[in-house]
């Protein structure tokens, strides 16, 4: 098989692949967002839920986090009658929305304890609102701090979404096995690679877009400008 | 204008505030002097509530605060009449010397950008730092930052200024920049509250010495009778070490 007829057959799922890790970047974050913020401020029984959630999501493999999603979502969605609802695809969103805001609560968390106790003091001194505090001062900081580790979990969920071809849904690792299959197992070696290629590409682009937001923050010293410093970063990678 | 009745404050089991009274006059410049670990910091963020002290009351002219029944209006508002300059700075990491100043005054007494902007230009002049207006906190020395941290503090015109050792995290050669402009704003008439270990400094800039030893005031008068006439052997003894030290 002509590896040019093999690409756009395997870029064909890839808008699938986007949308099941855009929701889970979507979703995730805006759990992790609320996890992290009853794991700090410890709302009495609710906060305790919210460490057994994200024990689950960081201690459970991912696969099995998707087979419990998969089989699971069903007797759920089925409580509302809401039945028709529910696809492999569905349920691969689900699964890793839920994995990804544990996995990530535990990058924001941390990145806002390592905000320096005296950034806090002295905002409250001057009277700042609390909302004002976390706008202006701790949160950027604290998102200065947290991106390196937002950028690797955004590269691990590229990679998990990999997985969802256990449970059905149709992604490019899924596609590559189909054309492997229908083509004898006669061209492994070159399927694996351009699928290789593929997410290879994808973290590199995410990589980027992180980078781009880590050296525009403020905290960085401005030696370089954002751009000159990713030319640098990517021949250096290169 | 500003008194402490009775204040206590423990941090587990340790007892640090032990009932401590102090009143301090409009235009007093009060340097708070004693070993370390007796209360002296804790005192100072008693006053603006960064710490939350078990029991006590707070008069600032017309606000009354029992620290028992605290309530955020009035820590708001005594908040809004004192300044700090602490230790350790505290500037603003994510702004340059320039936003440090102004943000106060924009975010919280609403004032206009420009007008926000010419009072921190001024106060940037008044410490010597307007050549350091763009700067980010990580291009600074040390001695930079604590200016950064009196001109954000002077800019939001306190009637007191909170001085919590302002020299202790500075190298020596340093600690001459920073102290010229403290004496500078404290001459000025400003009500200041100063911690220090800088005896020599303490003495020649306040108009009272309170010496605290183990969660209280152990000592207070002018400068003269403190350093001079020690009224205790425990502050007789600390003088000794620190000027002995320095």
């Amino acid at each position: 098989m002509d590896v040019s007829a093999m690409i756009p057959e395997l870029l064909s799922a890839l808008p699938l692949t986007l949308a099941i890790t855009f929701t889970a970047i979507v979703v995730g974050f805006c759990l992790a967002l609320v996890a992290s913020t009853l794991r700090i401020r410890r709302v009495p029984v609710i906060s305790n839920l919210v460490d057994l959630y994200v024990s689950y999501a960081r201690s459970v493999p991912v696969v099995l986090q998707l087979f419990v999603a998969f089989y699971g979502l069903p007797l759920l969605v089925a409580l509302f009658g809401a039945a028709d609802f529910f696809s492999p695809n569905v349920a691969a969103m689900v699964g890793l929305s839920l994995y990804h805001g544990g996995y990530l609560s535990e990058v924001m968390r941390p990145a806002y304890l390592a905000v320096d106790r005296g950034q806090h003091d002295a905002a409250d001194s001057l009277g700042y609102t609390f909302r004002q505090k976390i706008f202006r001062i701790v949160g950027p900081q604290a998102i200065h701090i947290g991106l390196p580790g937002y950028g690797n979990s955004i590269i691990y969920l590229i990679h998990n979404v990999a997985l969802v071809m256990y449970i059905g849904a149709a992604d490019v690792m899924a596609t590559a096995h189909l054309i492997m299959e229908r083509d004898y197992n006669q061209y492994q070696f070159e399927t694996y690679l351009v699928l290789a290629v593929i997410y290879a590409l994808m973290c590199l682009i995410a990589w980027l877009i992180i980078r781009f937001f880590e050296l525009r923050s403020p905290m960085q010293a401005p030696e370089a400008t954002a751009t000159t410093q990713i030319k640098h970063a990517l021949i250096s990678n290169a | 204008m500003l008194e402490l009745k009775d204040v206590k404050l423990s941090y587990g089991n340790t007892q640090v505030l032990n009932g401590v009274n102090l009143s301090v006059k409009r235009g007093d410049v009060v340097s708070i002097i004693g070993p370390s670990g007796t209360g002296k910091t804790t005192l100072l963020k008693c006053i603006n509530y960064l710490v939350k002290p078990a029991s006590g009351t707070i008069v600032f002219d017309q606000i009354r605060m029992d620290y028992q029944r605290a309530d955020k209006a009035a820590i708001q508002a005594i908040r809004l009449r004192t300044a700090m300059v602490f230790q350790q700075f505290n500037v603003f990491k994510n702004m340059t010397v320039l936003q440090n100043v102004m943000d106060p005054l924009v975010v919280v007494q609403r004032k206009s950008t420009d007008e926000a902007r010419e009072i921190a230009l001024r106060e940037l002049e008044r410490v010597g730092l307007s050549d350091k207006r763009d700067s980010y906190p990580s291009q600074l020395s040390g001695g930079q930052l604590q200016r950064t941290g009196i001109a954000r503090a002077l800019a939001v015109r306190p009637d007191v200024m909170l001085f919590d050792e302002p020299t202790s995290s500075l190298d020596p050669e340093l600690v001459g920049e920073v102290l010229k402009v403290i004496k500078d704003v404290t001459s000025s008439g400003i009500t200041s509250l100063l911690v220090t270990h800088e005896m020599q400094f303490a003495r020649n800039i306040s108009s009272r010495i309170v010496f605290m030893d183990r969660g209280v005031v152990a000592a207070d008068g002018s400068p003269a009778e403190i350093f001079d006439a020690p009224s205790s052997p425990r502050l007789a003894q600390f003088l000794q070490s620190e000027l002995a030290f320095q």
